[in-house]
């Protein structure tokens, strides 16, 4: 298993955001995590990162122990993620935001600069647009290359295609599998369920903190559980 | 885009005047503003780079302006040592508490980074104040008469000018250098967003150690010149909070965050100082605090990215007009 996460849990002082939640992925796979708002799935997609330590648990990556490590620290690791709002560098070019990235590897200039210029072309950006000029679903590609830059194993995708028009929403889910041909193994949480379905072999389903059901995305979705907790009790039988 | 003259002819030219100034202007008024222009320039400068392209706002720099200050008077008070010798104790002591200060200051953001670094200054000033050895809120003194060169005591302006113009011109060198590096990205990338450059694997912290220590070095070495050429030093035009607002304001007015930025902004408030104070008389310190306070309001209200923003907007414009015919 290349991430292998045990028994995490996340409390907010009575409140258990995470509870128990488990997650093993294997390398090359992509794998969806769903639920409602709420569900804790971006908390738990936080503790993967290194960005929020867990309450308890344990999280390996390739069979090192990640749990309480730095985000800096799963970066150097090979766990790259994406956030929801995509935290562009304004001031910087698209370029040398994705330098920042190429950077961790290839920490001479020219080096950086090669890596980058090739990863943005990948994404099909212009190098020297600079960042704040660049819409939403610029923001996001640019969000995605600049993670690529630092050539990680484990990509983690937090809704990095919400708020797409149809066609970018193509565009972008044909960037993901590029990303995935290229070997990179794949956790992407989404709320949009054509993703999921195009992109993702394995679901898991989120409700209030811990898994309530797995497998492939055509069976989760019909799964009695995981209506009841989109649409709450009952509604299989109003349909 | 084309632009009006390449940055390398740029450099150039201003290096040109910067190097004939006091040899066309040879009244001492003149040369006097220069040197003051000189070091407004490079402690601004030095501010910079942990301020300005870290983004890390501290009002505190006069604690290592102050320890540079300090040290090469009292070395000598101490021990008779060349004033030279006193310059790079003063920088390991400046690091040194770079490196104390940063370690858990850092750990706060924003404004409260900005208090905590004005807090360290003020309590350092205080204790100095307080402090027979370092003469209390006397202050101390340097050779009435210079033993040699290395005293770096000098009768007129000329040599300072000179020693001063290439420190500034070693510091522009360095950062210029800092920027294309690696070392470089990461401080644009913390000032942006911290959590982002985390996740990219920058290590936020001893990125930040390090910009710390580097400003704290070239800061200390200005104050250093300074108590140099002015053979004397007290807590207050050490340590002074008027120490580390002259040092924001300056590479605020012209453009944080940007290498000739700080000049900028030293080549307009130093004669503007000069001359309300040479005007208005000596009773000049309330009258700075009046004038830093209306460039800080126009700042905020109208370029809080400083004249480089207004000129980066402006310049283009200005441009396609001229060349319209």
């Amino acid at each position: 298993m290349l991430l292998d996460a045990r028994n995490v849990t996340k409390a907010f002082g009575s409140f258990w955001a995470v509870a128990g939640a488990d997650l093993s992925v294997a390398e090359g796979e992509i794998v969806g995590l769903i639920g409602p708002n709420g569900a804790g799935k971006s908390t738990f997609f936080n503790c993967l990162a290194g960005d929020t330590q867990p309450t308890s648990g344990r999280i390996l990556f390739d069979g090192a122990d990640v749990t309480r490590a730095t985000p800096e620290a799963h970066a150097r690791a090979g766990i790259g993620r994406t956030f929801q709002v995509p935290m562009t560098f304004e001031d910087m070019s698209v370029l040398d935001n994705v330098m920042v990235g190429a950077f961790l590897r290839h920490p001479h200039r020219s080096d950086a600069r090669d890596h980058a210029r090739r990863i943005v072309e990948l994404t099909g950006l212009r190098p020297d647009q600079p960042g704040r000029s660049l819409g939403t679903p610029g923001r996001k590609r640019l969000g995605i290359a600049r993670v690529l830059a630092t050539e990680p194993r484990l990509l983690l995708l937090d809704e990095a295609l919400a708020g797409l028009t149809p066609t970018e929403l193509h565009e972008a889910i044909a960037l993901v599998q590029r990303i995935h041909e290229t070997g990179v193994t794949i956790v992407i949480v989404e709320h949009i369920m054509e993703v999921i379905m195009t992109l993702t072999r394995r679901v898991l389903v989120f409700n209030q903190g811990q898994v309530i059901a797995s497998g492939r995305p055509e069976q989760v979705v019909k799964d009695e559980a995981v209506i009841e907790a989109y649409l709450g009790r009952g509604a299989r039988s109003h349909a | 885009m084309k632009q009006p003259i390449s940055p390398r002819a740029g450099v150039c030219l201003l290096a040109a005047v910067l190097l004939l100034f006091p040899l066309v202007f040879t009244e001492a008024f003149y040369r006097d503003i220069g040197v003051a222009f000189l070091l407004a320039a490079i402690s601004a400068s030095a501010w910079n780079i942990v301020g300005g392209y870290a983004g890390q706002v501290s009002v505190g720099h006069s604690m290592f302006f102050g320890l540079g200050a300090y040290a090469p008077l009292l070395c000598y008070t101490l021990w008779g040592w060349p004033l030279v010798a006193g310059i790079p104790v003063g920088i390991a002591l400046s690091v040194g508490l770079a490196l104390i200060i940063g370690l858990p200051t850092f750990r706060l953001s924003g404004h409260y980074f900005s208090m905590a670094t004005i807090a360290v200054a003020e309590l350092i000033r205080i204790f100095f104040g307080t402090w027979a050895l370092v003469g209390g809120a006397i202050g101390l003194q340097g050779p009435a008469v210079a033993r040699g060169w290395w005293d770096l005591t000098f009768r007129g302006d000329l040599p300072y000018y000179y020693i001063f113009l290439a420190v500034l011109g070693l510091l522009l060198f360095v950062t210029f250098e800092v920027g294309r590096r690696r070392f470089g990205f990461y401080l644009r990338a913390i000032k942006a967003s911290e959590r982002a450059a985390r996740s990219l694997g920058v290590p936020v912290r001893l990125t930040k150690l390090k910009a710390l220590a580097l400003s704290a070095t070239f800061t200390s070495a200005a104050g250093s010149l300074y108590a140099v050429k002015t053979g004397f030093i007290d807590p207050d035009s050490g340590f002074g909070i008027l120490v580390s607002v002259q040092m924001v304001i300056v590479a605020a007015l012209g453009g944080a965050g940007t290498l000739f930025g700080p000049l900028v902004g030293a080549l307009i408030l130093i004669p503007l100082q000069t001359a309300a104070n040479t005007w208005f008389g000596g009773s000049g310190s309330g009258l700075t605090f009046i004038l830093y306070g209306g460039i800080i309001v126009l700042i905020a209200r109208f370029e809080p990215g400083g004249l480089h923003e207004l000129w980066r907007r402006l310049a283009p414009i200005v441009w396609r007009r001229a060349h319209a015919a």
